[in-house]
């Protein structure tokens, strides 16, 4: 027993609750995500029948139609036992209470379309308790229900902020103009009372009916027990409410005129909808609960759910769909429907994925503890406590940690802070690009996202730097910074690339370009740019402090400040010049820096840095282009200015990515050549020593030189006394990892004869002859 | 060899002008036959982009800009072999001590590198395009494919790429694009399970990545042609640009651990049995500081310190251990080194380098280390003769002055190395700390039991070493 548990345990990959497996489930599976396909196919028919239909009569006839199929289906009262006048007093409650949330349901799918009606209000109760749970009480479900009622909370955030709904605004310009009673009036001044817009009342609504859904659900339970299982409940109930309704829908029908022309083209789909919402969900769902666990009956159901509801809401508008429904009803004006707009779509992932985590098994209460081995040799577990709990780790102890990391050390911060001002003035690009709908400022926005994957490159590179050194990364992870230098410089490449093809297109074609809102976005992203130049550049003066005397970089840089003056018409030529100059001064500061043995050499650094200026230089550009558009009208400025922005970005990023690759290459350290060479000297001179080979020396990171050699020694030298020498010389000429190979003649005869084959013996006694012959060598000298 | 004139010499060189050695360098090249061919592609594939450029923007199509780009990536790998064939004319320079093998390296990542960028891009300006569908003509985006897969096909079946072959199919775990894998699972799913493997290794990724771009832009060109839709085109860019990612990604990846000197993971295995194996050998304390990398494809470098016991010869330790690594690490340096080297020897050791003839021998040796010898004490001073590393038989008897004199006795004594007491900082005599400007290298932190053992120097690492049955002696 115990070893088929826990062989199981393993087979499922996890140590998690024993699920059973899906093959057994498909059917169910499969039935759920029909019967969800079909609810959604309803709410929509049923929004399109709203359009015609008073709401108290719609709910009405679903209540008295499903009531009716039920009463044949169920017989509550030919079976089971007999209902007392106090049961009859709760149903009668409990019914009045499933009216009101009905009302409230259906009056939110008629403010807020199907979709979103179908996103917000039809969460399963699991997600929406766990949520609750996550969001009143202290013991939530671990850090990952957190993470899943944040998403939700997103998702409904961006539900009520960042969906551009035409109808919405439409139906916002007269909300008292169509009402068509005084319940639906009551409700419009209720929303109009809370402050907020028409259409995000319809959320705060369903949300809110959301919530009392659950409630009433929970309440529920006890009464379904008296009165005997959930069905009956669910018949009854459904009677009991269209009676209720009876007398408003007969003076209602009395004081208004119904709109409806032929209730009879009606009955099809009333009958589809009933059928779909009001029975079959409540049978299947009644079903699958009882063969999976309702946590999982919830996941799949919301999944079918959602995604059938994008789907129908990208399909129902369409031409093809309209003929199909024509046949049954007169065709209507669509002008008037809800749109797919990209908050919605962004909201159904959120709640998808939400609703995903939300319902999955909590994870407590299954720690295992490893108790032995069965004798197949397969771990035995013993699940209790709550040791599984690190699986899911705490995402803002995480980042907590990882920010602590980050600030701890001058670089990463200063990229950090940047990086923060930079996404910052992006979203807030992009929030006001959504909310206005302003097409220029979002793409300018997604460009400024792509300018930040550099940084975080950057920001990564300089947190993994700090790594310890492993198995693999044998020599520490210094060696990550140079190659995001590296790649930081192919990147600013391929932008100059880019805006040099798109410049000469331009140039043979220059478009006319809106200068509207270019403005202010440039003259933005300049100082967030000049920020960060700010910020960088002192860290470059810093690394290369001991540059003061190095006239090439400095005469490189004034000479593109003459530049700038000069073309004050070529935009970002100014800056370019500039940033350029920067560029060759940074450089030359850090051959010199190098020399020093100090650990100025960052290409990581210097990468961020050239990437911020050619953002810089960009924006300058597009800044001095808008003007000269304006005022001269001369379109052909922007592309000649995109041009020399290319040629500038492509000659500033030249030198990083060659003393990159040079570093790359394991060329010995230029800065530290000659005090290597002077450094082999001495260790020729020491006595004992012959002769070395091979000698490798190259930089590996920005703080460390390693290098391995070859020495030849004197047989009745003491090796360990050569090694302690030499390694004291190439330290001092910078060497900082270093391995010698102290050989003596004994050495080359134990290899010549350790070495079996002929190819060895003779590689090994020519190189005995080369000792010797070195060793005349150095006799002579 | 390494002297000063020889460094003046190339820096002239380089301020003389880079132009001319490149022009120099390329001649250097275009002496071989092969590389004309390589240099014939190249041309054809730059006239190609140039044309599959203009019509980009001609059709305004974003989907053949990405296909395009694989074009120019085909470009970048005709740069790699030429590259490739360079590097091997090349000898290592004193600056470039290891070669310009890791020249290749560096080609091929920054050619992956550079293409997965003009990927971002495209999803980049898909994104802005997906807001705004802009319209795209179709007149030329059926023959720009055609043109482009034509070229693309003809450029990687002709000339063969060792470096990117070696990258996709070469290593011992090859780091099979995503793409590749994609279909194999394919082919797994759908036909016959035994395809995959045969397929898996044999499957060239960018011919499949050219076949896949060009089957989306024909779809691409239909849909537009039939149903004016031009969303399409939009999403094969967004589709061809993740395919290129799949396929480039892993490539970067493995050509970026070479540059970042790692060790290759599938050597791993091989390298820890062959430090076992080293760190078992009679003498040999224990192995640390090991750095094993490779320089270009293929070639391990590598450096290591073994710490060994104070009375192992450390040039017949070396010899063994470069012995067992070297058929693995081609460029190997192993550097050896004792705790307390200053501190004198048994006394026994001026006497024993008469004993040292019958231990040279690789098999005595390999014996040695796990039978009840007692470790050797070979004098630095010993003078060996050639013949003794020849294989002989490890029967003679244990040298005499193994353990009759026990080490609690010995006093200090006079370093068994003449000639050099003028040089050294510390007097040659006992002082177990004497030498302070070096001891920083050493690894003082060693457990030192006190006085437990009596008076004067002791062997703190190795006498429990020491096979008992000898001490009975």
């Amino acid at each position: 027993m115990e070893e088929k548990y826990s062989s199981n345990v393993l087979s499922g990959g996890k140590l998690g609750m024993v699920e059973v497996p899906n093959s057994r489930l498909t059917r169910y599976i499969v039935l759920l995500v029909v019967t969800k396909v079909l609810k959604a196919l309803g709410i929509f028919e049923s929004y399109d029948i709203l359009k015609v239909v008073h709401i108290v009569h719609f709910i009405f006839i679903l209540k008295l139609g499903s009531a009716v199929i039920l009463l044949f289906f169920q017989k509550p009262f030919s079976s089971g036992k007999v209902i007392s006048k106090r049961q009859w007093i709760k149903l009668l409650k409990h019914a009045v209470f499933s009216c009101v949330i009905s009302l409230l349901g259906f009056f939110g799918l008629t403010l807020c379309g199907p979709l979103r009606t179908l996103l917000l209000f039809e969460h399963s109760d699991v997600v929406v308790i766990a949520l609750l749970g996550v969001l009143f009480t202290s013991s939530g479900g671990g850090p990952s229900k957190t993470r899943g009622a944040a998403l939700f909370i997103i998702a409904v955030i961006c539900l009520l902020l960042f969906d551009n709904d035409d109808l919405m605004a439409k139906m916002a310009e007269h909300p008292e103009g169509h009402h068509d009673s005084a319940l639906t009036h009551f409700l419009y001044t209720a929303i109009a009372f809370l402050g907020v817009a028409d259409h995000k009342g319809g959320v705060v609504l369903l949300v809110a009916s959301l919530c009392l859904k659950v409630g009433f659900h929970t309440a529920s339970r006890k009464l379904s027990v008296e009165i005997g299982g959930a069905k009956r409940l669910y018949a009854l109930d459904n009677l009991v409410s269209a009676m209720v309704l009876l007398p408003w829908v007969i003076v209602l029908s009395a004081t208004t005129e119904s709109k409806v022309e032929s209730w009879s083209s009606l009955i099809l789909p009333f009958g589809m909808i009933i059928f779909s919402v009001m029975i079959l969900e409540f049978y299947v769902e009644a079903v699958c609960s009882a063969k999976m666990e309702t946590p999982r009956c919830a996941r799949y159901g919301t999944i079918a759910l959602f995604l059938s509801a994008l789907l129908l809401a990208n399909f129902w508008t369409h031409p093809l769909t309209d003929q199909l429904r024509s046949m049954s009803k007169p065709p209507q004006q669509v002008s008037t429907e809800h749109v797919l707009s990209g908050g919605v779509l962004v909201s159904a992932v959120f709640f998808i994925m939400s609703s995903s985590i939300l319902s999955s098994p909590s994870k407590k209460g299954q720690k295992g503890t490893l108790v032995g081995y069965s004798p197949e040799g397969t771990p035995l577990y013993n699940f209790m406590g709550d040791a599984l709990q690190h699986t899911s780790q705490s995402l803002p102890r995480f980042i907590k940690e990882s920010l602590k990391q980050i600030l701890e050390e001058y670089d990463s911060r200063q990229i950090f802070y940047f990086l923060c001002l930079n996404l910052a003035f992006t979203f807030v690009e992009l929030f006001y690009g959504v909310w206005t709908n302003s097409l220029g400022l979002i793409s300018d926005g997604f460009h400024m996202l792509f300018d930040c994957s550099a940084l975080v490159l950057g920001l990564f590179a300089a947190l993994m730097t700090r790594w310890k050194a492993t198995r693999i990364f044998s020599y520490g992870y210094g060696r990550v910074e140079i190659l995001s230098g590296f790649i930081n410089g192919l990147f600013l490449m391929v932008i100059a690339f880019f805006v040099f093809m798109e410049s000469v297109t331009r140039v043979l074609d220059p478009p006319n370009i809106n200068t509207d809102m270019l403005t202010p976005v440039s003259v933005g992203g300049l100082l967030v740019n000049l920020v960060g130049i700010c910020a960088f550049s002192h860290a470059h003066s810093h690394g290369g402090k001991s540059c003061s005397s190095h006239d090439h970089g400095h005469s490189h840089s004034e000479h593109s400040h003459g530049g700038h003056g000069h073309s004050h018409g070529g935009h970002g030529h100014s800056h370019g010049g500039h940033g350029h100059g920067h560029g060759g001064h940074g450089h030359g500061g850090h051959g010199h820096s190098h020399g020093s043995g100090g650990g100025g050499m960052n290409a990581n650094m210097r990468g961020v840095f050239l990437h911020v200026l050619a953002d810089t230089l960009g924006s300058v550009g597009v800044i001095i282009s808008t003007i000269l558009i304006r005022q001269f009208g001369w379109l052909i400025a922007d592309p000649i200015c995109s041009l020399f922005i290319a040629t500038l970005i492509f000659l500033s990023v030249i030198p990083l990515l060659k003393d990159a690759c040079e570093v790359l290459l394991l060329r010995s350290p230029p800065e530290n050549e000659k005090d290597l060479n002077s450094a082999l000297e001495k260790i020729e001179k020491i006595e004992g020593v012959l002769s070395y080979r091979d000698p490798h020396f190259w930089r590996h990171s920005a703080n460390m030189i390693a290098g391995t050699i070859h020495l030849q020694i004197m047989s009745d030298v003491v090796e360990q006394r050569i090694v302690q020498q030499v390694t004291a010389i190439l330290k001092d000429a910078g060497v900082n990892n270093l391995s010698v190979q102290v050989e003596k003649e004994a050495y080359f005869q134990h290899m010549s004869g350790l070495s079996t084959g002929f190819q060895e013996v003779l590689a090994m006694t020519q190189q005995m002859e080369t000792i010797k012959y070195l060793k005349d060598g150095t006799c002579i000298m | 060899m390494f002297n000063l004139q020889g460094t003046i010499h190339p820096f002239r060189k380089t301020h003389r002008s880079i132009f001319g050695k490149l022009v120099q360098e390329f001649r250097l090249v275009s002496s071989d036959r092969r590389s004309w061919r390589i240099l014939l592609f190249g041309a054809l594939n730059l006239l190609c982009t140039g044309c599959l450029l203009m019509w980009c923007s001609s059709t305004n199509s974003m989907a053949l800009t990405a296909y395009t780009y694989l074009t120019i990536f085909d470009l970048f790998s005709l740069i790699t072999c030429l590259i490739s064939s360079w590097v091997t004319m090349k000898k290592p320079s004193q600056v470039y001590s290891f070669g310009f093998e890791r020249l290749e390296v560096l080609a091929v990542f920054a050619s992956t590198v550079l293409v997965q960028l003009g990927a971002l891009f495209i999803l980049k300006e898909s994104v802005e395009r997906f807001m705004e569908q802009p319209e795209v003509h179709t007149g030329r985006l059926l023959v720009g494919t055609f043109v482009a897969l034509f070229f693309n096909l003809l450029t990687l079946l002709s000339v063969r790429n060792k470096p990117f072959s070696y990258v996709s199919e070469g290593t011992v775990t090859p780091p099979h694009s995503l793409l590749t894998q994609t279909v194999c699972v394919l082919c797994l799913c759908g036909i016959i399970p035994g395809l995959s493997s045969v397929l898996l290794p044999r499957m060239n990724p960018f011919v499949l990545i050219n076949m896949a771009g060009a089957l989306s832009l024909c779809i691409t060109y239909m849909l537009i042609e039939i149903n004016n839709y031009n969303a399409v085109d939009t999403a094969s860019a967004v589709a061809i640009a993740l395919m290129t990612f799949g396929t480039m990604y892993p490539m970067s990846v493995y050509s970026g651990k070479v540059l970042l000197q790692t060790t290759p993971s599938h050597i791993i295995g091989q390298l820890d049995k062959l430090l076992r194996e080293v760190s078992t050998l009679d003498g040999v304390l224990e192995v640390r500081n090991e750095h094993f990398w490779t320089v270009g494809f293929g070639s391990l470098a590598g450096s290591a310190h073994v710490r060994i016991r104070r009375d192992a010869n450390e040039q017949l330790v070396l010899a063994h251990v470069t012995n067992r690594l070297l058929p693995l690490v081609s460029t190997l340096t192993v550097q050896i080194f004792k705790d307390d080297w200053t501190r004198p020897l048994l006394t026994g050791a001026l006497s024993s380098s008469a004993s040292i003839a019958p231990l040279g021998p690789a098999e005595g040796y390999a014996a040695l280390s796990s039978s009840s010898l007692p470790p050797m004490l070979m004098s630095s001073g010993g003078e060996l003769d050639p013949l003794t590393s020849t294989p002989a038989k490890p029967s003679s008897p244990p040298p005499e002055f193994a353990f009759d004199t026990p080490g609690r006795n010995v006093q200090p004594v006079v370093l068994p190395a003449p000639g050099h007491h003028a040089h050294r900082p510390y007097g040659g005599l006992g002082l177990p700390y004497g030498a302070p400007p070096y001891t920083g290298m050493m690894n003082q932190g060693l457990a030192r039991p006190g006085g437990g053992l009596g008076l004067g120097p002791h062997f703190p690492n190795h006498i429990c070493i020491f096979p008992c049955p000898l001490i009975g002696n």
